[in-house]
């Protein structure tokens, strides 16, 4: 299997778990508490605060092919934060900003002084293109189905779902342009092999969108890598 | 400035993946935390890996063992006055055994480990004084589970981009030839080990220790079920290959029982197995003194308080051959610590030297993850 056939059908199955995990399950069909789905804005605003410095991380490292499209992407990026911010404010959730944005800061912290498991800059960045590009991915997919049920089960406006709607309407093509972007960096290192193939699954080997947007919710057991499932304890 | 209060939580971590060996499949972590509380507000940490096959444990039975015979031994208590290596004794007298002593060494090592953490936090003292460190850092190995040997290479390939240069093998389930040969294609430089975890009958055991000589297996971990040193001893006079006790040795005299028979050329030795840092530090020099090789081995699903333990161990025992451990986040969904204690690119991983074991404990990851809560007061 090549490597992006192989991307593609870890993202859709994570983006499959997502969609039918309980806390997800709850959000939409209106049986979750007003103060779950504060919860959840707060954790959506929290994982995409920084999404601007991984972008410009991965533009820096980009295979000189893709740096056009990844350059373009960093500038639409750009202004996300401040529609992230209007999330938050249109929740109700504006004073608690600076904690989000603290706790933002920190996860890169704790991301930098962690011990790399990685022998060379290019597998590292190729882990962290990989989940970059799994969100991309996954909001193409899901935004405007999540706008959808933020606004009918929250309330919320227009203004405070802009970063969905956009998502929802341009990470179709995002998503395209980074699956073939990650594929390039990959040829480009020297990375588009058995060890590349073998990165993606070791980053994505917990479910990146349940992580980080339901934090409070201890995965299931159940969840654990399937090929291992004769296991029993 | 005595303890006034703990707390024990029965946890239950969802693995990323499951880990499977001959004995025991496991998907999450079973481990049990224990915090105790001074009078001024300062805390310590302390862990067990119950585990039924090794010492009799179950994670109900350390619960029980700590509410009902450790704690109510050692409320009240001043701090320890840890200064050195010499008090390794002074911390052993500190916590009771309970009988029989084999049935409660994780539920003892967990509150050791807690009374230890929190005497040393009181004098924001590291616990590397208890046990100096002989070196800097600790490499760690990988570990490939019981599976597939379609599973044991991919595995293999995880430990390569790790930069791993050794590497333990779960046997003893069938395949295991399939399944050591299917990692030394992938990794033909790396030193391979492999642990039967008492699965063989001695029949079995030297046709499999025949074949894998050909594959440049370093050491064969319990190849027979715990039982007659003799038994073993005999296996090791005609094995190619050098053999690792582990379930075999769980208390000193289980040790000088294999010592004088001869029965093992390195021993397994693991904080909770051996009821507690003390014991396991004595149990590590006496080994070392008697020519054995020492492996500083872990509990599958350990969190970041009994990593960092063994940690401390294996920086302060020698020779230390091979270490274990320190997966963190590798394995488990979330750990107890931010700090994060994993090992990185080649398994290295510094010494600890925050206060205590090191690892400042999120008690609120404690309670997410808590299937029980026990609080207990003075």
């Amino acid at each position: 299997m090549n490597l992006r056939a192989h991307l593609e059908e870890l993202f859709e199955a994570q983006t499959a778990e997502l969609v039918a995990s309980e806390p997800f399950r709850a959000l939409e069909t209106g049986g979750a508490a007003a103060a779950d789905y504060d919860r959840f804005v707060a954790a959506v605003v929290r994982t995409h605060l920084k999404a601007t410095e991984y972008v410009a991380f991965l533009c820096a490292l980009g295979a000189p092919e893709s740096s056009e499209s990844r350059l373009r992407n960093l500038l639409e990026e750009l202004h996300h934060p401040g529609l992230l911010r209007q999330m938050a404010a249109g929740t109700g959730l504006g004073d608690r900003l600076p904690e989000l944005e603290a706790q933002a800061a920190d996860d890169i912290r704790r991301l930098v002084v962690e011990p790399v498991l990685y022998r060379t800059l290019g597998e590292v960045g190729l882990a962290a293109f990989c989940e970059v590009v799994a969100f991309e991915y996954m909001l193409a997919r899901l935004a405007g189905r999540i706008a959808v049920f933020l606004a009918a089960r929250r309330g919320l406006g227009p203004a405070a779902l802009r970063w969905w709607t956009e998502h929802a309407e341009v990470d179709v093509q995002h998503a395209a342009e980074g699956l073939a972007d990650l594929e390039t960096y990959a040829r480009y290192y020297g990375l588009a092999n058995e060890d590349g193939l073998a990165i993606a699954p070791l980053t994505l080997r917990e479910n990146v969108f349940l992580r980080r947007y339901f934090p409070d919710w201890p995965l299931p057991a159940g969840s654990a890598a399937p090929e291992a499932a004769p296991c029993v304890s | 400035m005595r303890l006034v209060s703990a707390t024990v939580y029965a946890l239950r971590i969802p693995f990323l993946a499951a880990v499977r060996h001959s004995l025991a499949g496991r998907r999450w972590s079973d481990a049990v935390v224990v915090r105790v509380l001074d009078s001024d507000g300062v805390e310590g940490f302390g862990e067990a890996a119950p585990r039924p096959y090794v010492t009799g444990e179950t994670p109900a039975d350390v619960l029980e063992h700590v509410a009902g015979v450790l704690w109510p031994a050692i409320r009240g208590l001043a701090a320890p006055d840890l200064r050195g290596p010499d008090d390794l004794g002074a911390i052993d007298a500190a916590v009771p055994d309970g009988a029989p002593l084999r049935r409660h060494h994780a539920a003892r090592a967990a509150v050791e480990l807690a009374v230890v953490d929190w005497a040393l936090r009181r004098r924001r003292a590291s616990a590397a004084l208890l046990l100096p460190p002989l070196r800097t850092e600790v490499v760690y190995g990988g570990l490939i589970t019981a599976d597939s040997p379609q599973q044991a290479s991919r595995q293999a390939r995880w430990a390569r981009l790790a930069g791993l240069t050794q590497v333990k093998i779960k046997v003893g389930v069938g395949e295991d030839l399939a399944r050591v040969k299917a990692v030394r294609d992938v990794l033909p430089d790396v030193t391979l080990r492999v642990d039967a975890n008492g699965a063989w009958t001695p029949t079995a055991a030297r046709e499999a220790l025949a074949g894998l000589a050909g594959y440049r297996v370093a050491s064969v971990e319990q190849p027979l079920p715990p039982g007659s040193p003799e038994t073993l001893a005999r296996l090791r006079a005609e094995s190619p290959i050098p053999l690792v006790l582990d379930e075999s040795v769980v208390t000193p005299a289980d040790l000088e029982a294999h010592l004088a028979a001869g029965a093992a050329d390195a021993i397994n030795v693991r904080v909770s197995k051996c009821g507690g840092f003390a014991r396991a530090a004595t149990m590590a020099r006496r080994a070392a003194a008697a020519g054995l090789e020492i492996h500083v081995g872990s509990h599958v699903g350990e969190t970041a308080i009994l990593s960092a333990a063994g940690r401390h161990l294996a920086a302060g025992v020698a020779p230390t051959r091979f270490v274990e451990g320190s997966y963190g986040t590798l394995l488990l969904a979330e750990d107890v610590s931010d700090d994060g204690v994993r090992f990185g690119h080649r398994g290295v991983a510094p010494v600890l030297t925050r206060p205590g074991w090191g690892p400042r404990v999120r008690v609120d990851r404690l309670r997410r993850y808590a299937e029980t809560v026990v609080e207990l007061a003075a």
